[in-house]
């Protein structure tokens, strides 16, 4: 086989730690070759680099046989690099139509020719089976749809390497194979594709050969037919996949700490709604919400804290109704939130450590003299200090604004803020998204630990792993709905992944 | 340590800026064929020379400051309200009115007068308040608008209204209304102490209080803040009225204190001056004061300056906008990723220490 | 009301609704770009004084509106080197401009002119006909007897019409606007059209400021611009970042202006300035039933950097 790419020792240094270290791969032609990595292994600061985002440190890239500096996104494209990220590169106000000839060099003119550029855009995607509708405003049309589009929008740009990133992340299962279906196509075609994934099932399903990264080196790479889940698990990890560490308590006996009924928001919304959701969260136990994300579990969590409201249903924290859904009528009534987004949602990053640590308790007597008529400065950063080192929080100083902290160090911030008010339901949103396994051991021991403290904890996340590890009971969550309950101890993780997907 | 390091920053910007500001001035003088440091002397001797220049100096300051603390109060909510002016206006104007219409005298006409002139601010900032968290409005275009409308309404009493025989301006408040001096040979009044008063008190709310802290913690990022119970529109709408208000308070005051009547082109660009002072006081309400009697030591000197050497008032003007140019290029150049890296090389023992944490 | 009362009216909402235009235009290429300019009193300012001298050395109203587009480029490049290079906010930029230019304007003046100087005047730009069409009744006198610039502006309203709908040029410089990020993985410049897009907002600016001391009033004074600059951000919104909405936007208010400036003149015993209120209160009006949520550019405002790391 012919080969298309070869990445030579490529190293990424970023601020004293390396990102990429010393990285060697290659693609040939009409191949599909898998990344696999957990989060922060490398995978995106790699294809940053293969698109010409990052420039690395060191090491040499040839693509067609040529060596290559890709200085820019452009210079990739003009080279037939295309990438299709997980947030959509796509510009809403704009038609299908629009974005897929956007910076088009293809061909001359001043003018757009609608017409022949239709006819091209058309041919190709007949040729892909590539269904999209060109006059449809981008946000008229499905995720699954808006996918499709970024591939036709690269093949157009003459991608012969696509880059797939986590393509079957934000996908429903039809489309799903549907992705799965059009990746065999360009590849019969003699396109080459790599694509970024952390899902077993479909790193088995569509690669040739797989590379397995670990901690910002590659650890090996393997064909697909000599491997199998469970090795490459082990490698992805570096240990065995064990069952989980934390033992479950299958039967809580706890009071009932929040209870929806038949919850609705934004019903017809497949993936930003709820359509009737009924859950029960009791003291001392955690209920873990799996699915793909986009499923609703957004505006689950914002529900259960109050930052929207439902439109129909019942809601009830410690069995009493709330009617006015306000976040300060939650947090009164000891409900605490880790919100998916720390830096919009969780944290004043330009506000230090100790603000964000007191920023629910500046009236309490503890802080303020008179109601927060004085605020007890001192008092504030002994007790940041304490916090910093009970949660291990590493800082040069409290006074340092949160913004300047890593990811894993801001969300210690979070948890601890949240945790120390002694709530009686804490929401957690994707609570490890983004961090090193250091960080996310961490966060996890600290939810064990106040689940044994009698705290009822509601667990969203994408991350199954996190989710079997973490959950005495398991709901699955599909299109705004719960698919079914499991147990924790246990877990038919065949069945619950089937659920995850509709079925 | 991490405080010093971050309060470094915050003095060193302005500081450099009113330096680089002073060097582009001095060129500029010598250009005009001035000897730039004499002409500088003449500046700083005209504000600062003796105890009238300084209590000159003082009541220009006055309703600098009062704009300016306007300016800082909503920008730590958020939210930018460029209507100072247009407050500051209406609450000269309205205070005018109550006391001369009413006929008041003495104490409780100046009292009548500053409580009004505070209310008449505090619903002129309200309005681009309302529009903005009910109809999503663009604040700084909707506050400005009030700005025209604010002065077109004062020159209705002026020249229509209640005016002065056949100049355009109104009559003098009564002599019993006009505040006093502090101290009998200093020129500044008690005006002047009311605005460092609503600065004081401005400080202490915003970083001593609950409210003051959640209030910045609005302005600093407002979904955070929805996120964790903070009443954000609530916050958002109150900003308004009390910048407002202390706009008004500094008109009424201001109105009292020196000026006295209203007249053509009273007022104009203190709100915007307003903005600048406080963007440049890097929106501490002390820091603001300093920056604004800074700003009106430029004004008085520059007028003795033009007297002794020739050079015009208006490189006094060119002086500030390029203090506040430099300022905030510079504010955001401290933020850029590559400036930390720069200064992390320049540190870099610091810097390792910090990035290995 | 006679049909000449009804014309005049017309005839000066044009006249008034032109510099207006300029300005408005001005911000419609720099916000879909992504870059709002609040600058724009500033930089219309720097161009009427660049006009107005101009003019009045050479005694070509022509080179005094290049001058007025070159000034406004000059002072914008300080907007944009600290907005796109340093990530300035947009806001408090526009703001430092509106402090800086004006200074710089009047520094001149006074400089060159003398202190107390006064007033000097210079010769307007003449009116063109067209010939034939001029001589339509009523509409020939409202639409083919104007000076040069206000042809200039509505070709540029037809031109802007045509760049933003059916060019490729214009598609790729709304990407920028709307989401950088994705444009800059096509390949689109996003920094060079952001510079792009100061360098056409200051000319337009500049022009606009321009045609206020070489087409409208013979002198320069201070405070010229007279919000035209603010009322211009209004139109923006108002014309919804279309090219013909700001077109209607702009004669709308200047309508607003030529109406008010008749009904002082008619002396009916209310003080002149509620008349002169009625363009600030209009905006103010417009923007209220309008409303300006989830319009306009995405990404407008917002800073761009290229590593976010």
């Amino acid at each position: 086989m012919e080969e298309l790419l070869r990445m030579e020792h490529i190293s990424k240094q970023f601020a004293g730690f390396y990102a990429n270290r010393d990285i060697c791969l290659t693609v040939n032609r009409g191949e599909v070759l898998t990344l696999l990595g957990e989060n922060g292994a490398g995978k995106s600061t790699l294809m940053n680099i293969l698109i010409g985002l990052y420039q690395p440190t060191e090491g040499k890239i040839f693509f067609k046989g040529k060596e290559e500096r890709i200085e820019s996104p452009g210079q990739a494209v003009r080279l037939g690099i295309g990438m299709v990220h997980q947030h959509f590169m796509l510009v809403e106000a704009m038609t299908v139509f629009e974005n897929i000839i956007l910076g088009d060099k293809n061909s001359g003119g001043i003018f757009i020719d609608r017409d022949a550029r239709r006819a091209e855009i058309e041919a190709l995607a007949g040729r892909y089976g590539l269904d999209v509708e060109l006059d449809k405003l981008i946000t008229e049309i499905s995720v699954g749809a808006q996918q499709r589009v970024e591939i036709l929008k690269a093949l157009y740009h003459g991608a012969e390497l696509l880059i797939l990133d986590e393509p079957s992340a934000a996908l429903t299962d039809i489309e799903v194979e549907g992705l799965f279906a059009i990746i065999q196509k360009l590849t019969e075609e003699g396109k080459s594709i790599i694509s970024i994934s952390h899902k077993m099932r479909e790193v088995l399903r569509i690669s040739d050969r797989i590379t397995v990264l670990r901690a910002g080196e590659v650890v090996t790479t393997v064909k697909r037919n000599e491997t199998d889940a469970q090795k490459l698990a082990n490698l992805m990890i570096g240990h065995e996949l064990a069952g989980s560490q934390y033992e479950k308590k299958t039967k809580s006996d706890g009071q009932t700490v929040l209870k929806l009924n038949e919850v609705k928001y934004h019903e017809h919304s497949k993936h930003n709604g709820l359509a009737g959701v009924s859950i029960e969260v009791k003291a001392g136990e955690i209920v873990g919400i799996a699915g793909v994300d986009g499923n609703g579990q957004t505006q689950l969590a914002q529900v259960v804290t109050g930052v929207i409201s439902p439109e129909q249903g019942a809601l009830e924290i410690k069995g009493e109704k709330i009617s006015v859904s306000d976040p300060s009528a939650f947090i009164g009534r000891n409900v605490s939130h880790v919100p998916e987004d720390r830096n919009l949602q969780g944290l004043i990053g330009d506000m230090p450590i100790s603000d964000n640590l007191i920023l629910k308790l500046t009236d309490s007597a503890q802080f303020s003299r008179g109601k927060g008529m004085f605020l007890k400065k001192k008092e504030i950063r002994s007790y940041a200090e304490n916090l910093t080192e009970k949660y291990d929080i590493r800082c040069t100083s409290v006074e340092q604004d949160v913004r300047s902290l890593s990811g894993g160090n801001q969300q210690k911030v979070i948890l601890a803020r949240e945790l120390e008010s002694e709530p009686e339901l804490l929401v957690a949103a994707h609570p490890t998204r983004g961090l090193d396994i250091g960080a996310t051991r961490f966060v996890h021991d600290q939810m064990i630990a106040a689940r044994d403290r009698g705290v009822g904890i509601l667990l969203i996340s994408a991350d199954f792993d996190e989710i079997l590890e973490m959950s005495d009971r398991i709901l699955v969550m599909f299109e705004g709905q719960i698919m079914g309950e499991f147990s924790g101890e246990n877990p038919p993780v065949e069945e619950i992944s089937l659920a995850m997907t509709g079925r | 340590m991490e405080k010093l390091r971050k309060s470094l920053t915050t003095f060193l910007v302005p500081l450099l800026s009113i330096l680089l500001a002073f060097l582009i001035g001095a060129i500029i003088m010598a250009g005009l064929g001035a000897n730039p440091l004499t002409a500088m002397y003449a500046l700083f001797k005209g504000a600062f020379g003796t105890s009238a220049s300084v209590g000159t100096t003082l009541n220009k300051a006055v309703p600098l400051i009062f704009t300016s603390l306007c300016a800082c109060f909503a920008y730590k909510c958020g939210v930018y309200n460029l209507g100072g002016e247009g407050q500051f206006l209406m609450g000269a104007t309205t205070g005018f009115c109550v006391v001369h219409c009413l006929g008041l005298t003495g104490l409780p006409g100046i009292l009548a007068a500053l409580v009004t002139g505070t209310i008449a601010g505090g619903i002129w900032g309200m309005l681009p308040g309302i529009l903005k968290i009910t109809r999503g409005l663009n604040e700084m275009i909707i506050s400005i608008m009030l700005n025209y409308v604010a002065t077109l309404f004062m020159g209705v009493i002026y020249t229509s209204w209640i005016r002065d025989a056949n100049m355009p301006q109104t009559p003098s408040v009564d002599d019993s209304l006009k505040l006093g001096r502090v101290i009998s040979d200093m020129r500044f009044t008690w005006a002047l102490i009311i605005a460092l008063a609503v600065g004081l008190i401005l400080y202490y709310f915003l970083y001593w209080t609950s409210s003051g802290f959640k209030l910045r913690a609005v302005g600093l990022n407002m979904t955070a803040s929805r996120f964790n119970g903070f009443p954000v529109k609530r916050y958002i709408l109150i900003s308004f009225i009390v910048s407002g208000a202390i706009a008004g308070l500094g008109g009424a005051s201001d109105l009292l204190g020196t000026q006295y009547r209203l007249i053509n082109g009273y007022g104009s660009g203190y709100g915007f001056d307003g903005v600048a002072i406080a963007l440049i006081g890097q929106l501490h309400p002390i820091a603001t004061i300093i920056v604004a009697i800074f700003f009106a030591a430029l004004r008085v000197g520059s007028t003795s300056m033009q007297v002794s050497t020739g050079v015009p008032t208006s490189v006094s003007d060119i002086i500030q906008a390029l203090v506040i140019v430099f300022s905030v290029a510079g504010m955001a150049l401290t933020k850029l990723p590559e400036f930390e890296a720069f200064r992390l090389r320049l540190f870099s023992k610091k810097g390792k220490e910090e990035v290995n944490a | 009301m006679s049909i000449s009362f009804v014309t005049n009216l017309i005839l000066a909402a044009i006249r008034m609704a032109v510099p207006l235009l300029f300005i408005a235009l001005a911000e419609l290429y720099s916000e879909r770009a992504g870059m709002v300019n609040i600058g724009l009193e500033g930089l219309a300012t720097v161009g009427a004084l660049a006009g107005f001298m101009l003019t009045y050395l050479t005694g070509n109203t022509w080179l005094g509106i290049l001058c007025g587009a070159l000034a406004g480029i000059l002072i914008n490049m300080i907007y944009a080197y600290a907005t796109v290079t340093l990530c300035a906010n947009h806001t408090v930029y526009g703001m430092a401009i509106n402090l800086l230019a004006p200074a710089l304007a009047s520094f001149i003046y006074r400089v060159y002119f003398g202190e107390g100087s006064s007033l000097m005047q210079i010769t307007l730009m003449q009116g063109i006909g067209i010939p034939v069409l001029k001589d339509i009744p009523f509409l020939g006198t409202l639409l083919f007897n104007q000076t040069p610039m206000v042809y200039l502006a509505v070709a540029l309203v037809i031109f802007t019409g045509i760049f933003f709908g059916k060019s490729k040029a214009g598609l790729n410089y709304k990407a920028v606007g709307e989401y950088p990020k994705a444009a800059a993985t096509l390949g689109i410049p996003v920094i060079r059209t952001k510079y792009l897009s100061c360098v056409i907002c200051g000319a337009l600016a500049g022009i606009g400021g321009a045609y206020l001391t070489t087409c409208y009033s013979t002198t320069y004074t201070e405070g010229i611009v007279s919000g035209r600059g603010f009322i211009a951000l209004a139109a923006v919104i108002f014309g919804r970042w279309t090219g013909g909405g700001v077109l209607l936007a702009c004669l709308f208010f200047g309508f607003c202006d030529a109406l008010q400036i008749r009904l002082q003149v008619l002396n009916i015993g209310i003080p002149y300035q509620f008349f002169q209120m009625i363009p600030y209160v209009a905006t103010i009006l417009v923007l209220t039933v309008v409303g300006s949520r989830k319009a306009g550019p995405q990404a407008n405002g917002k800073p761009y950097r290229k590593e976010e790391r």
